[in-house]
């Protein structure tokens, strides 16, 4: 046997071929189908047209796109500031207890752990305008909560978001924590002996030294807001109204709803793209020396 | 040592061509399943198909959401022999893909035109030949609480003039005046638009437009939306407010209805069964009628719209058909069997559109369930019916009728544009080829 074929690389190789063979027809395959597809008017069963550019023309006169576009936006700011805030506050306070932070670790971390569907369904009760809130307060004479704010297009996409941010900011905490054990103590004894104060050591000791599993949480939020779906689909289906529609329902409901394959598939090859110029972002501001 | 070795031999040989020679023929189907209704399937059909004859082994196998499970499925050619979908619109596109089977062979043979309501029948057949079979017809109509409406002297009404005063005083009494939620089934909205083109616009002029014989954005059309969006908009006639009717999910509006938090509720047939468990529960006695006249240009006497609620068909790729043939003919072919196998369902289900006569139902039958079937029956045959949104429209328009209702409902676009859009897509369908059979009227 030629000696390249039984040396450590090859065997390296080996291993991972079960992978790649697997990524190859599950993942890589159809991901480069879906870029053929966007060209087509295909419904998912029969005849392959070519079409061109007809889809990409269409998607951008396509109002309801251009709303989940926007809604997705929004979306990210949305968690790109509350769940971080929140998280990098309860995670800072969270290194000085001592005894019973266990516990606090595991209330917070709790609904990352239940099941969209678990999460959507207390939410849907706790805001029925009949059984929730809206009725309790009711019977109490109070007209608060009376309409359920999953059902009323100006609130509904920040209540799904809600929801999703509840489940999403004890994963966060989790993360920051393990980051903020890892600053060495010495720096903030010497900040300590200077009379640095609770928020000067959070603002130029913890966050500086943070930063990797900081900046990676962004990415991670940025890139998970994207294909965001399960929430919006259970709580809401993108309604009222699309007012809570966001791109990857839109997608969902050309390609299984309404049967335009090859238009979902543009829809699909769009969000693609938009992930890679994240991603692109962050490679560059790497090699230009930043820590991320 | 030999002999005993032959001997052996064919025996063994004997035994294996038996049993492939006379093994009976294995039909596997994949139906839409419902935890209420499955065991009853399997076991009024399923298991009854398989005591009463040994020629065909029918596997029954229960899937949620067919559509998606059976489409990977016939794309990789594989799939069970027989299959349901959701309606005409998915066997149009099955049909043009090749994925589904011609039963018109053996519609011939076994006579199935004969032994189905002309309009079911019709409604699988595609280029000439059918594709498919509803297993299940339903209309629409309303349920109220007669014991409520004789307390408060309140007749049923028969016009928009008397629907619109008895509104009144039903909502003067502090109730709703119809229970409804679109929380656990959003596309629900497209059964209030099918009833106000039928009851507003009328059975024919919704009839030239599917055929494409007038404009949806005809002001019959437009008006007809209109009056919607003004009922659940402006008067809040489904459970008081649009926001509340977005939040109440089945057992929410059942239960509203049955406790008086309204006084009428408008659906489909498959309302009889829990309606009438749900009275059950309470002192109040209910009845049904067919949905009022709106408009004088909708007809004078009360419309029924066809409706199937799920087909059943044949996979191109079986190598069974023959066999899967033979089970839908079994199914067709005993009236008393089938009315017995629905009314254990509540009629709400399995309701195969057969030709159906006095003779044929349960003395014990509920007499209201019975004043549906034949009266529906007798309308339909003598071609006073109209036409419900997800047995007639194609996909995408059929998809836009209940997606972009609720635009109209939020006042972002107005009963015009919405009708324009619809046009739209009606005339993309129409090119298309995308559109489903609709039978001469």
């Amino acid at each position: 046997m030629p000696k390249f074929l039984t040396s450590i690389n090859a065997i390296s190789w080996y291993f991972l071929f079960p992978v790649i063979f697997i990524h190859f027809f599950v993942v890589m395959f159809p991901s480069v189908l879906s870029l053929l597809l966007c060209l087509t008017d295909w419904n998912g069963f029969g005849r392959i047209n070519y079409v061109g550019l007809e889809n990409f023309q269409e998607l951008f006169r396509d109002r309801v796109f251009k709303k989940a576009v926007k809604h997705n936006i929004i979306w990210t700011v949305m968690f790109l500031t509350i769940p971080v805030i929140v998280a990098l506050i309860i995670a800072y306070l969270l290194t000085g207890i001592k005894r019973g932070q266990l516990f606090y670790r595991l209330v917070y971390f709790f609904p990352y752990i239940l099941a969209s569907i678990v999460n959507c369904l207390i939410w849907r009760y706790i805001f029925h305008p009949r059984h929730g809130l809206g009725g309790w307060f009711e019977n109490q004479g109070i007209d608060f909560l009376a309409k359920s704010p999953f059902a009323m297009k100006e609130t509904a996409l920040y209540a799904v978001a809600w929801v999703d941010m509840w489940h999403f900011w004890g994963f966060l905490v989790i993360i920051y924590l393990t980051g903020m054990y890892q600053v060495d103590d010495s720096l903030y004894e010497a900040a300590d002996i200077e009379g640095a104060t609770k928020f000067q050591k959070f603002r130029y000791i913890t966050l500086p030294m943070i930063r990797p599993i900081f900046v990676l949480s962004l990415i991670i939020i940025i890139i998970w807001s994207v294909p965001t779906f399960d929430y919006v689909y259970i709580l809401t289906m993108g309604g009222p109204a699309y007012s809570s529609e966001v791109v990857a329902n839109h997608l969902y409901s050309q390609a299984f709803q309404r049967m335009n394959v090859g238009y979902a598939s543009t829809i699909g090859v769009m969000m693609f793209f938009y992930v890679g110029i994240i991603v692109g972002f962050f490679a560059i501001l790497r090699r230009m020396g930043w820590e991320v | 040592m030999n002999k005993i070795l032959n001997i052996f031999l064919t025996f063994i040989l004997t035994a294996f061509f038996a049993t492939s020679t006379f093994a009976a023929t294995k039909v596997v189907w994949w139906m839409e399943s419902s935890a209420d209704t499955d065991p009853t399937v399997q076991e009024m059909m399923c298991d009854a198909f398989n005591a009463e004859q040994d020629e065909v082994e029918l596997e029954c196998v229960f899937k949620e959401d067919i559509n998606d499970t059976i489409r990977p499925a016939l794309l990789s050619g594989s799939g069970p022999d027989m299959f349901d979908t959701p309606g005409a619109s998915y066997i149009k596109i099955y049909q043009d893909a090749g994925l589904v089977k011609s039963m018109q062979e053996y519609a011939d043979q076994y006579g199935w035109q004969d032994k189905l309501l002309g309009w079911a029948y019709n409604s699988g057949v595609f280029d000439g030949e059918l594709y498919s079979i509803p297993k299940n017809y339903e209309t629409m109509i309303y349920f109220y609480n007669k014991t409520l409406f004789e307390e408060n002297g309140w007749s049923t009404p028969n016009n928009l003039e008397e629907v619109e005063s008895l509104a009144a005083k039903i909502k003067a009494k502090g109730m709703n005046v119809y229970a409804y939620g679109s929380a656990g089934w959003q596309p629900t909205h497209e059964h209030l638009v099918g009833n106000y083109f039928n009851t507003y616009a009328g059975p024919d002029n919704v009839y030239k437009a599917l055929i494409g014989e007038k404009k949806w954005t005809d002001p019959e059309f437009v008006e007809a939306i209109e009056l919607l969006r003004k009922h659940m908009v402006d008067e809040g006639y489904w459970s008081g407010d649009l926001e509340t009717y977005y939040s109440l999910d089945w057992d929410d509006f059942n239960n509203e209805f049955a406790t008086r938090g309204s006084a009428m509720l408008m659906i489909g047939t498959w309302g009889f069964n829990v309606t009438a468990t749900n009275f059950g529960e309470t002192s109040d006695d209910w009845d049904w009628n067919p949905l009022p006249i709106l408009n004088s240009q909708a007809g004078s006497a009360p419309n029924y719209q066809l409706a199937t609620g799920g087909t059943m068909s044949i996979n191109a790729a079986s190598k069974n058909a023959d066999g899967a043939a033979k089970v839908i003919d079994w199914i067709l072919s005993d009236k008393e069997r089938a009315l017995k196998v629905t009314g254990s369902l509540g009629y709400g289900a399995w309701l195969l559109p057969l030709k159906y006569t006095d003779a044929d139902f349960d003395p014990n039958i509920d007499p209201r369930q019975k004043r549906f079937l034949t009266e529906f029956a007798e309308a339909s045959d003598s071609g006073n019916y109209g036409y419900t949104t997800w047995t007639f429209y194609p996909n995408d328009p059929g998809v836009h009728i209940w997606k972009d209702m609720e635009v109209v409902w939020a006042g972002d676009i107005t009963p015009l544009e919405f009708m324009e859009e619809s046009q739209r897509l009606w005339d993309q369908a129409r090119a298309d080829d995308a559109l489903v059979p609709v039978g001469k009227r």
